[in-house]
């Protein structure tokens, strides 16, 4: 799988360049800014890009813009981003280009090696990774109607909008896919959703929702 | 319609006069007494409300420099209140009294044009100073014509009469502009050190946080590893050993790094240098558990310090909307006029906040005060709650 990678930062990047290529994927650029991503983008056509939020020349918030004109001008390219720190309204910006993986993790997550790859092979294959804490900040915000669900549900809940499936979430929070498939229909339910298929669309959904209500 | 103004401005300027001229009375029957300067203050302060008011001036410019004042404490303005004592004694019977002079005899007019018959001969009022009244034809006549004549008079005296004596009072009371400045570098020393004093404040809590938790962090993770690369040479391996090791480093530098996260979005938000003021608080109200409207003008470039405080109050004020108020609406408004940032937080909740009681409110307040703005808390029991910051933030 082929990775371009946008990020300033020598130490990051080459940390970022050891781990990807010990899970065995293939670095075809490393972009020091937001003009050499763009570029890098159309040249390697790449299975998923990493960047970082702050890039040069401002070291504000080039990278989200960078990602997103990525979009505009790759439909459906799959984007990870990655921050020292979450803001919402980045993740509701990201999400509002809705086709193609999403990913919106803090760095710190990157030292969870596996949780990392998986995060990564999701947004590749077209899915999403959303943060805890960005999870942490719209649940927060919604209050009422998250307070009606059980407390398992609200896990289940968190686990869904960080975009993974019922399997990994059923082997989280050690309980059966059936257990797993319930909780969902609840939340659902609770929330006023229609349920929809599992899967980006669904994390979509409930992502929506949370940044919609409040 | 101007004529029913000015009739206003009459009507205005003769209930002033006549009160100027008891208050006249009053100050110097009450000389002794109000020669102590903690009366002669609210006494002065009182008439240069007066004063100001009848002169239209905008209740700030009246009441800041005594703001400023108080702050600088007891100053040369004690002295211009003992002086005025005597100038308004003097200026307010002296003008005072042809107002009443003109007013009694509108009323002696009156009296004439309609009573003059029930009074005895040689009792009867005289208008005029000394003109009989000798029947009906003279009463109407001369009634009417001086009731007429006073009010021609007070038409064109009364009001420059009254702001004449208004100018008076804030000459003598207003303070010179040197005075004006002292204040003003009195009050700006004080703000001065407490802005070294918050920011003295803030560097030893960052050096703390960082000292205590950081720096300590990365000592014990170092240890951990260099336990483990002994162990890795030890022959044999105690691998259960080594996982340990490396576990409680591994979650020892993800603990520092949501420190140091921390410590970085409590000295300056990462949002705010990413999106500045604006976008910043964008995220802050979308970010809010009660809906918040946020209106921002055009503010163009506000220094970091500022910026900081009025993201951390907003983000602070929306903590106490969602925490304590019940509200189910709340707004921002910033907006900017000259060299000054005016923020203002309000919702629809049940008021009665209070910033003796709890931190966030005091906080907001210390914040602003040491970049040398206001803060003004409205919040009636019953609500809704206002508050209103402004800061200075260069020109």
């Amino acid at each position: 799988m082929r990775v371009v990678i946008a990020e300033d930062n020598v130490l990051l990047s080459t940390g970022l360049e050891l781990l990807l290529h010990r899970a065995g994927f293939e670095i075809a650029a490393i972009a020091g800014d937001a003009a050499a991503f763009l570029t890098a983008v159309r040249d390697h056509r790449p299975d998923v890009t990493i960047v970082d939020v702050r890039l040069p020349p401002s070291f504000r918030d080039e990278g989200i813009r960078a990602a997103l004109q990525a979009r505009r001008e790759s439909p459906g390219l799959p984007v990870l981003v990655l921050s020292q720190y979450v803001e919402q309204q980045y993740a509701a910006e990201l999400l509002s280009t809705a086709v193609g993986g999403v990913g919106y993790l803090l760095k710190d997550r990157v030292s969870r090696v596996d949780e990392f790859i998986d995060a990564l092979r999701r947004v590749a294959g077209g899915g999403t990774a959303m943060d805890p804490e960005v999870i942490a900040q719209l649940v927060q915000r919604v209050g009422d109607p998250i307070a009606a669900l059980t407390p398992r549900e609200r896990e289940v809940l968190a686990l869904m909008a960080q975009g993974h499936d019922n399997d990994t979430i059923a082997g989280r929070l050690v309980i059966t896919d059936n257990a797993v498939h319930k909780h969902i229909g609840n939340i659902f339910a609770k929330l006023g959703l229609a349920v929809s298929d599992s899967g980006h669309r669904r994390v979509l959904a409930v992502l929506t929702y949370l940044s919609a209500v409040g | 319609m101007t004529s029913v103004r000015r009739w206003a401005g009459v009507w205005r300027g003769g209930v002033y006069l006549l009160v100027s001229l008891l208050s006249g009375i009053v100050t110097v029957l009450a000389l002794p007494v109000l020669c102590v300067p903690r009366l002669a203050r609210p006494w002065a302060d009182r008439h240069r409300d007066r004063a100001g008011r009848l002169l239209g001036l905008p209740t700030a410019s009246r009441s800041a420099p005594r703001a400023a004042h108080r702050l600088a404490g007891a100053g040369p303005s004690t002295g211009r209140d003992l002086l005025w004592l005597p100038v308004h004694a003097v200026i307010g019977v002296a003008i005072g009294l042809p107002a009443l002079l003109c007013v009694g005899n509108v009323v002696t007019g009156v009296v004439v044009t309609t009573l003059w018959w029930a009074f005895a001969p040689e009792d009867r009022p005289r208008p005029f100073v000394d003109v009989p009244v000798t029947g009906w034809a003279t009463a109407l006549t001369l009634g009417p014509l001086q009731i007429l004549l006073l009010l021609a008079l007070a038409y064109v005296c009364f009001p420059p009469m009254a702001r004449a004596h208004a100018r008076i009072c804030l000459a003598v009371l207003s303070r010179s502009t040197a005075e004006q400045l002292a204040d003003r570098v009195a009050v700006l020393t004080r703000t001065r050190a407490d802005v070294l004093d918050a920011h003295g404040a803030e560097l030893r809590r960052i050096e703390r946080d960082l000292h205590d938790g950081t720096q300590a962090r990365l000592v014990a993770i170092a240890m951990r590893l260099a336990v483990a690369r002994q162990a890795l040479s030890d022959d044999p391996r105690d691998e259960r050993f080594l996982e340990e090791l490396l576990r409680d480093a591994h979650e020892g530098t993800e603990e520092a790094m949501t420190e140091l996260r921390g410590v970085i979005s409590t000295v300056y938000p990462p949002i705010l240098a990413d999106r500045g003021l604006a976008g910043a608080l964008t995220a802050v109200t979308a970010r809010c558990g009660v809906p918040t409207r946020l209106s921002i003008g055009d503010i163009d470039r506000v220094p970091a310090a500022v910026e900081a405080v009025v993201y951390f109050a907003v983000a602070e004020a929306l903590t106490n909307v969602v925490k304590h108020s019940r509200a189910t609406t709340a707004a921002v408004r910033v907006s900017r006029t000259a060299g000054r940032l005016s923020v203002v937080v309000t919702d629809d909740g049940t008021g009665g906040a209070d910033d003796r009681r709890g931190t966030g409110l005091a906080g907001i307040r210390g914040r602003v005060l040491a970049l040398d703005g206001l803060v003004d808390i409205d919040s009636p029991a019953g609500g809704p709650t206002t508050i209103t910051m402004e800061l200075p933030c260069g020109s």
